[in-house]
């Protein structure tokens, strides 16, 4: 018994650094108050990411194993994504920590509310228990409130943490209502037990069902903030400091989509001939395709509109979450490939937009269209990495973006039938082309009454930098990636 | 050496990047040996280059994507080869017409060398995704160039420019997917995909009907090249795109960009989907004439030099696609002689309304409020009247210079087929009003009474006679002597025409 736990533990290795790391800094802070404005935080998180990474590395070895009385599972899928909410908690951390919006005095504040987030983000994509899920999801969300209204004294933030808790808790109401619903079903909340239940009966499309899922997936989509649970997005972006909104724009919805692929892949469906799933519940991708068209076009046509910058990245987001939702459809290796892949390239690429809105917002004070005149010409570097980030994300070639959408294009094209949705999944990237090019418009083509001039110090611009490398690397020569992401999911 | 050529400006675009801004003297030399260099190894493919094969030569072949079985392949056959040399020539001599550029010297420059990177690797990629990237490529310099260093409405002309073609480009890119997936062995080798028509009698479904897999292509990749020629009625970009642009850019625009067009369709639907091209035939036939009819109408009603010349790109780019659509030995060498004629013509068209400008600030035949523009100017500047008069009547396809033996072919191709020859007497009439738009705008520019306030209006200087120069020794050579151009094509459409019955 002793030695299984052990074992267990050995296997919630990162999880367990992230929890130790989080116990030191907040002792350190509170024995050391005058340490709160240094770097003291980011060094803690830097390390427990380097040390999760690490420690992961280690477990590679070990083959798929259910835990903790299956309530977790340690597999190849679920490593993809500590990495990935490592190497983002650290980068997010560290734009954190040269923005100005990030209060200097509360910065260990900060360090500590984002490994908490780590933690509940690891949890969620590693759950194989929908208690466990329901769990990780609120660690997620609660500590998230904290950090969108983390510039305690501006109305706007706090109007940000107010809606996002609002919707939080609406979202999670349902989904928890879900949960206790397919738990009546089925008699159990273990995923494989739920899919064998599930196997067995023929009852699969009843009504109940279908209901209950509907339930839990507007769990899911208020995470990824996909359609119709999206509204919180903008008002929440644009109020939240943008250091916290990069962050939510990439990590946390990383977290909902691997919740959310192993839900649909291990509870939905079992393992059929020739390596392919057989889908217990067809209505679910009919479900999945309007959520994704839906989706990308309210992403898409919204942003247009929009003149505040942090609203229309908002949007891009969401448009975002669209795109990857088409790679769901797919129901195939393939398109789970590019949808992993897509969240890679997505994370460089949009932290470093934010970066750079974050840069133009610390010194004007706004983050408006209008507020972004004539940068690119006052900071060549980062405005020329600002074209980057935006190309990529309009997924042009040479960029990283592209790759992500010729995958996930690719993978649509593909599967027999769904070449309407590549068609309209296209349509929307020319769509969203002309809002970004807005952005760029504003930073090259117009000149600025505004005196301030935008200037980033060597800090930033090697950040930026090291951000806008894959985005253009993966955009060129993305074998490696491909090959980790195909390796993660092998056995999956 | 392709690679070499293609590579050069991106190698120049890097040194300029790494100049301080303030050396704008050294930026330009920079890149005049970045867009010479090019020129010169052109000029050695020309000597080296087998005109007897249709094969392709200079290839470099070598996997870059395995998983996707993506290569970097590039090779030039006798479609491609006017194309490149046409490219290297422009863009070494815009350079020189870009040297009244004062704002932004440096990232002008930079914008510019990658530019002619993009371009010259469509032209000579092999390899569909390597195409797909090129092609994409372009846009993004294209985009600022027009967006920074335009005129009024450069911010409108820009995204409208950029909007249109990604919208051809996505679906260029769907039809790249789907060619791959469907293709067996999945492959993006152009070559391999003309050799084999894996596509012709399959079925796809889209949106639950039943399409036929060759002609969904066709027309996938047809709406996204039509935008770039541009075909009727994808065509409103060009006038802004073209007129807002800055002198240099639009030569390039008008003379290179707009036969990407055209020679995609050649290079892709003629012989990877030659069942959905005949199909088509008759519809490229039509459009093809609106093209030219549509086009010189608008041209007759401009007021604003730049614009007319403008809408007669779009004029003289509906004979390409009456010559391709015919399906004829003597269509389809009309219409590369064509593509490469009109890249000459109108870039000298467009280079000397930007001379103009530049002296007087306006290019307006007739001002908006009525009153004249100019006029008479003929006994002011006689040097730039006979150069422009060169221009204007290479244009309009006058015995003796360029643009009359590629027209003259085109009409020959397509009346040897009974089915055109209707569309072929009315699309002559373009030729009419070609001529009547051209001369109707030298006559009110250059002739009758001079305007008074263009009484000291300069000459032309040595470093515009000496950039005109060329163009005028080609369009007049290759108006008496044009076999150096159709000597270079002949294997490679002979073959491309073998495929068609």
């Amino acid at each position: 018994m002793q030695t299984e736990l052990i074992k267990n533990l050995l296997l919630f290795g990162p999880e367990v650094t992230i929890v130790a790391f989080l116990v030191a800094l907040f002792i350190l802070d509170a024995t050391f108050p005058k340490s709160r404005g240094s770097y003291l935080g980011f060094a803690i998180v830097l390390m427990a990411s380097l040390c999760g990474i690490w420690i992961t590395c280690q477990l590679g070895s070990q083959p798929e194993t259910p835990f903790f009385s299956g309530m977790v599972i340690h597999d190849g899928f679920g490593r993809f994504f500590r990495y990935l909410f490592f190497v983002t908690v650290a980068a997010a951390s560290w734009v954190a920590f040269q923005s100005k919006e990030v209060d200097s005095k509360s910065r260990t504040e900060f360090a500590l509310l984002i490994l908490c987030v780590l933690f509940g983000m690891n949890l969620m994509a590693i759950s194989t228990h929908l208690l466990m899920l329901y769990l990780a999801i609120e660690t997620v969300s609660i500590v998230s409130f904290a950090m969108a209204g983390f510039k305690r004294e501006d109305l706007r933030s706090n109007e940000a943490a107010l809606k996002y808790l609002v919707f939080g808790a609406f979202s999670s109401g349902i989904m928890l209502y879900g949960i206790s619903l397919i738990y009546g079903l089925t008699g159990s909340m273990q995923y494989t037990e739920i899919a064998t239940y599930l196997a067995a009966n023929s009852a699969q499309t009843s009504v109940p069902l279908t209901v209950a899922l509907l339930m839990i997936f507007s769990g899911f989509a208020y995470k990824i903030s996909a359609f119709p649970f999206h509204f919180w997005t903008p008002d929440v972006y644009e109020g939240a400091p943008t250091p916290v909104v990069a962050f939510f724009s990439v990590a946390p919805k990383a977290a909902g989509f691997a919740a959310l692929i192993r839900f649909i892949f291990e509870v939905l469906s079992v393992h059929g001939t020739a390596g392919n799933w057989q889908l217990l519940h067809p209505p679910t991708l009919t479900i999945l395709s309007g959520l994704a068209v839906a989706t990308m076009v309210v992403g898409n046509f919204s942003a247009l509109w929009q003149t505040n910058v942090k609203r229309i990245m908002a949007y891009s987001s969401i448009a975002h979450v669209g795109y990857m939702l088409m790679g769901l459809v797919t129901f195939s290796y393939t398109g789970l490939s590019a949808i992993l892949f897509y969240l890679v390239v997505y994370a460089a690429m949009n932290l470093g937009a934010f970066w750079v809105i974050s840069l133009v917002a610390d010194c004007r004070g706004g983050e408006d269209l209008k507020d972004f005149g004539g940068t690119g010409w006052t900071m060549p570097v980062a405005g020329a990495c600002m074209a980057v980030f935006l190309f990529s994300l309009t997924g042009l070639p040479f960029f990283s973006g592209f790759i992500g959408k010729f995958l996930l294009f690719g993978a649509l094209v593909q599967t027999p039938g769904l070449l309407w949705l590549a068609l309209i999944g296209v349509l929307n990237s020319v769509v969203s082309l002309y809002y970004y090019m807005q952005i760029l418009r504003s930073m090259y083509f117009d000149s600025s009454d505004n005196p301030v001039q935008v200037v980033a110090t060597r800090a930033q611009i090697v950040g930026i930098v090291l951000l806008a490398i894959p985005t253009i690397l993966f955009g060129l020569y993305f074998t490696p990636v491909i090959q980790f992401v195909e390796r993660s999911l092998t056995g999956f | 050496m392709l690679s070499l050529m293609t590579f050069i400006p991106l190698v120049g675009m890097v040194i300029v990047f790494a100049i301080p801004r303030t050396q704008t003297t050294l930026i330009r030399w920079v890149s005049v040996l970045a867009t010479f260099l090019p020129l010169l190894i052109g000029i050695k493919l020309y000597m080296d280059f087998d005109r007897t094969t249709s094969a392709m030569q200079f290839v470099e072949r070598v996997p870059w994507i395995s998983q996707f079985n993506i290569e970097y392949y590039v090779g030039i056959d006798g479609l491609s080869f006017p194309m490149i040399l046409l490219t290297v020539l422009l863009s070494f001599l815009c350079i020189f017409a870009s040297w009244g550029i004062d704002k932004g010297v440096k990232a002008y420059h930079a914008m510019f060398l990658f530019l002619e990177v993009g371009m010259l690797g469509v032209f000579s990629a092999l390899d569909f995704f390597l195409f797909f990237v090129f092609w994409e490529v372009m846009l993004l310099p294209m985009y600022f160039l027009i967006g920074i260093w335009g005129g009024k409405n450069k911010v409108y002309a820009a995204i409208k420019f950029f909007l249109y073609t990604l919208f051809g480009s996505v679906l260029m890119l769907l039809v790249m997917l789907a060619m791959y997936f469907y293709s067996e062995p999945h492959t993006f080798d152009l070559l391999t995909l003309a050799n084999l028509h894996p596509f012709s009698g399959k079925l796809i479904e889209l949106f639950g009907y039943q399409l036929p897999l060759d002609k969904l292509f066709w027309v996938g990749l047809f709406i996204g090249f039509a935008i770039k020629v541009p075909i009727w009625p994808f065509h409103t970009w060009l006038p802004w795109a073209h007129v807002e642009a800055p002198t240099a850019v639009s030569v390039i625009l008008a003379g290179v960009l707009l036969k990407m067009g055209t020679y995609g369709i050649l290079r892709m639907n003629f012989p990877i989907l030659p069942e959905a091209t005949l199909w088509a035939a008759n519809a490229m036939m039509i459009l093809g004439v609106i093209n030219i009819l549509y086009g010189a109408f608008c041209a007759l009603a401009q007021t604003d030099l730049k614009k007319l010349v403008a809408y007669s790109s779009v004029s003289h780019m509906g004979y390409v696609l009456l010559g391709m659509a015919s399906l004829t030995t003597a269509g389809m060498n009309g219409a590369v002689l064509q593509m490469f004629n009109h890249g000459t013509s109108t870039a000298m068209l467009f280079l000397m309304v930007g001379i103009l400008y530049e002296r007087a600030h306006h290019r307006w035949i007739t001002k908006p409020d009525g009153s004249r523009g100019f006029g008479g100017i003929a006994s002011v500047v006689p040097f730039y009247t006979a150069i422009m008069g060169i221009a204007v009547f290479a244009s309009l396809g006058l015995p003796g210079l360029s643009g009359f033996i590629s027209e003259a072919l085109v009409f020959l191709g397509a009346f040897s087929k009974p089915e055109y020859q209707t569309y072929v007497v009315i699309g002559a009439l373009g030729i009419v009003l070609g001529a009547a738009y051209l001369l109707w705008m030298f006559m009110r520019v250059f002739l009758g009474p001079l305007n008074e306030e263009y009484q000291s209006l300069a000459d032309m200087n040595l470093r515009e006679k000496l950039y005109m120069a060329p163009l005028c020794f080609i369009v007049i050579y290759l108006g008496i002597f044009p076999m150096p151009v159709l000597d270079l094509m002949g294997a490679s459409l002979a073959k491309l025409l073998s495929i068609f019955p």
